[in-house]
């Protein structure tokens, strides 16, 4: 793949870095090579940024450009920094197209001449992602966001790849459609990045991933090509439709002619082309939705309860998301304050040390049975003694503030130090073994001062599993240990490592020991067939060779 | 303290979609999701906090509405009250001022506080989000010739049974004081009152055994020596219910002299 000649991160060695004129202040001196080493990629000079200038339709709100100026180092600065604050890239030029035209275009260009680039959504990416390592150009898709139809019977939406994913629940709302995606970061989120990135979220366990939800997809390749799969949408003279046969299906909810090319697009994290529209179908808006926190003594209490949804709630049931007690401290203390007079509540001392919180969520058609299966979900729970105690929203506002308290996990717990963070998939019965198995090592191995948290989709087996620390680790060797203690944990009990956040920079290294050597042979002949110049995305998701 | 009650109203869920049923005149109520009125849920609040704070209080709560009222009221004593009192109308009564309206609604509270006896305070929500009229706490206290304070922000009770009530005003917050009268003081509870607490398992389990008494529409108001007929024609006719026109989308403009024409153009500036 790319011979990395020097380490990310902490302590890079320096590459000649061929023709451009960089500026010596930032730039990490990273090369990127072609797969078969033929050729190395650059980055942007003033020549290319005349190129683009010429081939976009708004050049002054389509080029960020910084390759010969220091006037706009600032907001360069947003795009090259991630949301973990643990990867820095150095990108001088940030390009904003506003039609998949542009994109192909754009993308054209930077496969001729062997331009590395690295694609942008909401930059939430939690594995360093969506920032680039060096100075590959930043394509970000902020500019295309586009909400084109959702159709009244199929509720299937069709949607730009740049729209915020908030944008797109508020629209199928007021259709009557629930968007089937829900994660924390929807303010800021785009549903492209989401769907590159198999985002799970909390509505997995009900209404599946994106592999089952998108039926659609237009993708631009690294040469430039548009493969339009399964969809109907056009963002206005897109005269590139060269390849577009006037038979092709269009936003179907099924459709078996062919290799389902666009599952290789979702989780692809961006490194085999770039997704430019997809179309989503989402399920009718649920008439009711009932949310109660639990509190539970012990995991084995969880169990218990785990299984009660499936008797009591069945197919009412939307979510499981559990929260430990550290994590709620945190929230209490570095939190937005939503729920705060439940948080006091919930974290006063009681009758269990350090009880472990359980959000449930229901949600149905018929608002008085599903508050009637509620009732008798929690009774039972309470009667058997599986639950210490229970809170249950009476309305809106309180559902929200439940659910605040759940979303506020994540930026509590960054605003609490500094953070090795994890997410995990196990057995369900197994979900706390990890944590208190990691607890009990890094006890072991002397290092103290950390505080590990857990909180994650229970149902899924999904744990998210943070350390946190009072001070910036600069030691990079502690975090390898402790990413160490944490992995091996999971590997030996054959968990996944990345359950949903993805590969990004920060997984890669692990790919050899956890993928079967054919399944990464033919995942690095894939990524030579669709992009053989390796423009996209360069140094992420495949492993070093 | 002896009594107090808190008359609470189930109306659709502040967070839903609301849709209009044309063909009934009216919003659509099928299978929506209803919850109590937000401001009835802070009256219950208050209600319990007084509770907690004076020995020996009764809390009440009662509900005008179909049979789906029960659960209102068992939200109520999940919270802590003590006992319920529901007026259970036929399913086809609409609460939401196409058939039951605050004249009527206070005709049959005003019946209920003689009835119970011994009633110190009686705490409304400020208006429903379903009407919006904010007439019942008003009529009632009219009605039974009660002293009373709205949109309270802030309710002390002293010793001599009197209230000190802190009221929400568009210029600011003014203090009043309801000074015992032999009559309940009859107070609307605003947003800045309170937050209402959750139900939590152990009340709600209490709840289920906690006594709510049942009485129709028509017994309740042949008891008090009302007219039904009365009660149930509304004073206030709907002419129409529609929903607002959408709102137009905006335009972006792509520089201060594009904005300037535009403006001209629609003869907004000059």
């Amino acid at each position: 793949m790319f011979p990395l000649t020097s380490r990310l991160r902490f302590g890079l060695r320096y590459c000649t870095y061929t023709l451009s004129k960089r500026r010596s202040s930032q730039h990490h001196g990273i090369c990127w090579y072609t797969t078969n080493y033929s050729r190395k990629l650059r980055g942007p000079t003033a020549q290319d940024v005349s190129y683009f200038r010429s081939i976009l339709a708004r050049p002054d709100k389509s080029v960020l450009d910084g390759t010969a100026t220091h006037d706009v180092m600032d907001e360069l600065q947003k795009y090259n920094i991630d949301w973990t604050k643990h990867y820095q890239g150095s990108s001088d030029l940030v390009l904003r197209p506003q039609t998949t035209s542009e994109v192909s275009s754009i993308l054209k260009y930077c496969h001729e001449n062997y331009i590395g680039i690295t694609p942008q959504g909401g930059n939430t990416s939690l594995c360093g992602a969506a920032t680039p390592i060096s100075n590959e150009i930043i394509l970000s898709m902020e500019y295309m966001k586009r909400i084109y139809k959702l159709d009244e019977y199929s509720g299937i939406l069709t949607c730009d790849a740049g729209c915020i994913l908030q944008s797109l629940h508020d629209y199928a709302k007021e259709a009557g459609y629930l968007f089937p995606l829900d994660i924390g970061s929807k303010g800021t989120c785009h549903i492209g990045g989401n769907v590159s990135t198999n985002a799970g979220g909390h509505h997995f366990f009900r209404f599946g991933g994106l592999h089952g939800t998108v039926v659609g997809m237009e993708v631009v390749l690294a040469d430039g090509r548009v493969l339009r799969m399964n969809i109907d949408a056009d963002d206005d003279n897109d005269d590139d439709c060269t390849h577009r046969f006037q038979y092709s299906s269009a936003s179907l909810r099924k459709d078996n002619t062919g290799y389902d090319l666009k599952q290789l697009f979702i989780g692809g994290e961006g490194t085999l082309g770039i997704i430019t529209k997809v179309a989503v179908a989402c399920p009718s808006l649920p008439m009711s939705k009932n949310v109660a926190l639990l509190v539970c003594k012990s995991y084995t209490d969880v169990l218990q309860v785990l299984k009660a949804t499936k008797e009591e709630l069945g197919e009412t049931l939307s979510a499981i998301e559990l929260i430990d007690w550290n994590t709620m401290k945190f929230v209490q203390e570095y939190g937005s304050g939503i729920g705060e007079s439940l948080i006091s509540e919930l974290l006063s001392p009681g009758a269990t040390n350090q009880p472990l919180f359980i959000l449930v969520e229901s949600q149905g058609c018929d608002p008085e049975s599903d508050s009637k299966k509620m009732d008798a979900f929690l009774t039972g729970l309470y009667e058997l003694s599986a639950i210490e105690n229970g809170f249950l929203a009476q309305d809106s506002t309180q559902i929200e503030q439940i659910w605040g308290i759940r979303e506020n996990c994540n930026p509590s717990v960054a605003r609490a130090g500094f953070v090795h963070k994890f997410d995990v998939s196990i057995g369900i019965e197994s979900y706390m073994e990890v944590a208190e198995e990691v607890r009990v090592a890094l006890n072991t191995a002397n290092l103290s001062n950390l505080t590990v948290c857990v909180w994650g989709h229970v149902a899924d087996g999904n744990a998210h599993i943070n350390i946190v620390s009072k001070q910036f680790d600069k030691d990079v060797a502690t975090a390898e240990r402790i990413e160490n203690i944490v992995y091996s944990s999971v590997m030996k009990r054959r968990g996944s490592i990345s359950a949903e956040h993805g590969i990004g920079q920060s997984k890669r290294k692990y790919m050899h020991q956890i993928k079967d050597g054919a399944v990464l042979e033919l995942m690095s002949q894939m990524k030579n067939l669709f992009d053989p110049h390796s423009i996209l995305n360069p140094g992420k998701y495949l492993p070093e060779n | 303290m002896r009594k107090i009650l808190v008359p609470i109203k189930r109306v659709i869920d502040y967070a839903q979609k609301i849709r209009v049923d044309s063909s009934k005149g009216g919003v659509q109520l099928k299978n929506v999701k209803m919850s109590m009125n937000p401001f009835c849920e802070i009256a219950v609040e208050e209600a319990i906090q007084l509770k907690e704070k004076n020995k020996g209080a009764e809390v009440v709560a009662i509900s005008v509405g179909p049979k789906q009222c029960t659960e209102t009221i068992r939200t109520a004593l999940a919270m802590g009250a003590d006992r319920g009192i529901h007026i259970e109308t036929k399913p086809d009564v609409r609460g939401d001022y196409i058939d039951l309206q605050p004249w009527a609604i206070a005709n049959l509270l005003k019946g209920i506080v003689e009835k119970e006896d011994g009633v110190d305070l009686v705490l409304l929500g400020k208006q429903s989000i379903d009407s919006d009229c904010g007439q019942t706490g008003p009529l009632l206290a009219g009605l039974l010739n009660a002293p009373q304070a709205t949109f309270a922000a802030n309710i002390e009770r002293d010793d001599d049974g009197s209230f000190t009530v802190e009221r929400e005003t568009d210029t600011g917050t003014e203090t009043i004081k309801l000074n015992a009268s032999g009559k309940p003081a009859i107070i609307t509870c605003d947003l800045r009152l309170n937050t209402p607490r959750y139900p939590t398992m152990p009340n709600i389990m209490k709840a289920k055994k906690k006594p709510v008494e049942t009485i129709s529409l028509e017994d309740m108001v042949k008891d008090l020596g009302l007219d039904l007929d009365e009660v149930l024609t509304p004073k206030n006719e709907v002419v129409e219910v529609y929903e607002p026109p959408p709102r137009k989308e905006g335009e972006t403009v792509g520089s201060v002299d594009e904005l300037l024409s535009k403006l001209r153009e629609k003869g907004l500036v000059a």
